[in-house]
């Protein structure tokens, strides 16, 4: 499934960690692209860069080699600053231990992207309402985290993501932390926005039960992209 | 990020801990109240000073007698006359100087006030017309002496206010008409005088505590001469003048002035039978001692304030430890680095001037106490308020900024791994 435009590419994308003598390369130049609308899983046995790839995408962490293009535009000049306001544009995170604040109520908790995007107070109020009535906990608004279930917690999370209009979602193990029926209620929200809104989606997971979701698979194995075999992909960009 | 929606979270954060915010503060409460407390206290003393002092009048130069412990003749004699203090040639000659206004005497009567047989701690002098109004008194009942009672001689008298209470029993209310007896003369009262800071000059144990009777008056009942005697002998003292108030017309000068007036007195008297005072002298050292009081308090304040100072980074520190995955998820939210170094160093400032404020309240509480139970008077500036707050700010900002720089740079990917 190749639809019209792309939101992310990793052109040879690389990244090494320099541990005094020693250097370490966890993503040996990944070829990738993923296109608006898809829903994309990121597998991979633990040590295969999945972590890293999954930072890099986030914008937390800068390759060391290669390109990569979000949303059109090659990131570089990586600034903090700059970082900082491409994360809060540009992408929706959501955690496997949902990260909320359990000081703020949901509603404050969803406006957190916001804030940070200096958007006036009742502008944010509004949008907030808006998306826990879409996660279906419209009537939540002013409890706390605390007082939530975990997947009504995941649900509030998944809010806050989408508060900014994000190109993609960018999920690590979203439903790791939570029981079969309810990660199922979650899987089912992401299937809904990824079919109702045509919300870029990208989920790291190990979970291979997953596997069946998505509409399609990017396999690391040691810093490398590989298909269903093991055999490694290389995409060449020229072609296309 | 918008500074409104800093504000509102920093509050929010410390108002989420109150007792743990409360506890961290404590340094700051206690540092300005003590330091309140102690500026409110040094300056009551000082208001109270300088108003003793300018009661004296900032524009008068005071002149006055000591007594010679010393006998003038040989010690066996029987009998000897011991002439010192100011005489009138004295008074002649300052007169005749520059910058010299009026001048106004008073002369110890040098007799004993009695209630009864209990003698009093009151003195009774006889002085010029002026008096009152040069050294700041005022009548609060009757009147004071007039032109006629200075031309004639009478036999009247004004007394201080503290003097009422000692000669007379409380119920006592309609004392002016009744007389002040002492030995060689009977006095009527016309007057209480006032003076505000009950001031206390040299010579004169307090302007309240004294009985003023016309010079004209006491020149003839006591004359100049006061005989004193002992056992096997006789001291005769002849004394002119007691005190001498001299208003200057220019007190840029008064300084000089008074040192025209010491090295006069000083050559024509062969001993140091004299005193000299200038309130504006004595006002401006005052002003310089009570200047170096407020340093070495504000160095104790600076002291106290860095401790406090010192526990809120502690706090901060372990705060931000603590708050790693906040932090993380914030920054991967979006927030920058400032955003998230303002937050932590509002939320110090908050604390601190938090601290300041309740400080405040502390320092007055501690300042009525003392006064209330020790007397001292105080008196709360509003400089004092203005600069603790301004200094527990500079304290929030200064002791904060580390732990602030510390959470905006903590490593993201780290902080939210934190549990």
């Amino acid at each position: 499934m190749r639809s019209t435009r792309e939101i992310i590419r990793f052109e040879q994308l690389e990244k090494t960690y320099y541990l005094g003598a020693i250097d370490v390369p966890v993503l040996k130049g990944i070829d990738m692209s993923i296109a608006q609308g898809e829903f994309v899983g990121i597998m991979g046995a633990s040590g295969s860069g999945k972590s890293t790839m999954l930072n890099i995408l986030g914008l937390l962490d800068v390759p060391t080699g290669g390109r990569y293009f979000l949303d059109g535009k090659e990131v570089k000049n990586f600034s903090d600053n700059y970082l900082a306001s491409l994360r809060n544009q540009k992408i929706g995170f959501i955690f496997q231990s949902f990260n909320l604040s359990p000081h703020l109520t949901v509603a404050q908790n969803i406006e957190m992207p916001m804030v940070y995007a200096e958007i006036p107070r009742k502008i944010r109020r509004a949008r907030a309402i808006e998306l826990a009535q879409q996660v279906k906990l419209g009537h939540r608004l002013s409890h706390r985290p605390t007082e939530l279930s975990g997947g009504e917690c995941q649900r509030i999370a998944i809010a806050r993501a989408l508060s900014n209009k994000p190109a993609y979602l960018l999920a690590d193990e979203p439903t790791g932390n939570l029981d079969e029926k309810t990660s199922d209620e979650i899987i089912g929200l992401f299937q809904e926005l990824h079919r109702a809104q045509k919300t870029t989606i990208v989920m790291v997971t190990h979970n291979p039960e997953l596997e069946v979701i998505f509409d399609r698979v990017i396999r690391l194995r040691d810093g490398r992209v590989v298909d269903e075999e093991g055999e490694e992909i290389t995409t060449n960009y020229a072609d296309t | 990020m918008l500074i409104r929606d800093l504000y509102g979270l920093s509050l929010h954060n410390l108002l989420l801990h109150k007792v743990r915010s409360l506890l961290t503060s404590l340094g700051i409460i206690f540092g300005v109240g003590s330091v309140i407390a102690m500026l409110a206290i040094s300056g009551g003393a000082k208001k109270e000073a300088l108003a003793q002092i300018a009661a004296m009048g900032i524009d008068n130069i005071i002149v006055y007698t000591k007594t010679l412990k010393k006998a003038g003749g040989s010690e066996k004699a029987r009998s000897t006359t011991l002439e010192y203090g100011l005489s009138h040639l004295d008074l002649e000659n300052i007169r005749k100087m520059d910058n010299i206004g009026h001048m106004t005497t008073a002369r110890d009567a040098r007799v004993r006030v009695t209630k009864g047989i209990e003698a009093l701690d009151v003195q009774m002098f006889w002085v010029t017309e002026r008096f009152m109004k040069d050294l700041n008194c005022k009548i609060v009942r009757g009147r004071w002496l007039a032109p006629s009672d200075f031309l004639n001689a009478t036999a009247v008298c004004v007394i201080g206010k503290d003097v009422q209470r000692k000669l007379f029993n409380l119920g006592e209310k309609e004392i002016l008409g009744r007389k002040v007896l002492v030995p060689g003369g009977a006095f009527s009262i016309v007057g209480i005088l006032e003076n505000n800071a009950g001031t206390t000059i040299e010579g004169i144990n307090s302007l309240n505590d004294s009985i003023y009777i016309p010079s004209t008056t006491g020149k003839q009942v006591f004359t100049e001469y006061t005989i004193e005697t002992g056992p096997r002998m006789i001291k005769i003292h002849h004394v002119e003048n007691d005190l001498l108030v001299i208003k200057v017309k220019d007190t840029s000068v008064i300084d000089h002035t008074a040192k025209r007036i010491s090295s006069l007195l000083a050559k024509t008297h062969k001993e140091k039978d004299w005193g000299i005072n200038v309130p504006l002298s004595l006002l401006k050292q005052k002003e310089t001692t009570q200047n170096i009081f407020t340093i070495v308090m504000g160095s104790i304040a600076a002291i106290s304030l860095i401790v406090g100072g010192i526990g809120i980074m502690n706090i901060m520190l372990a705060n931000v430890y603590e708050r790693r995955k906040e932090i993380g998820t914030r920054r991967a939210m979006g927030a920058k680095k400032r955003d998230i170094l303002f937050q932590f160093l509002i939320e110090t400032v908050f604390l601190t001037v938090m601290g300041g404020i309740l400080g405040i309240g502390l320092g007055f509480g501690l300042a009525a106490a003392v006064t209330h139970f020790s007397g001292m008077p105080s008196d709360v500036s509003m400089w004092s308020i203005i600069g603790s707050i301004t200094i527990s700010g500079i304290v929030g900002v200064v002791f904060g900024t580390y732990p602030a720089w510390q959470a905006a740079n903590q490593n993201p990917i780290q902080a939210l791994k934190a549990e």
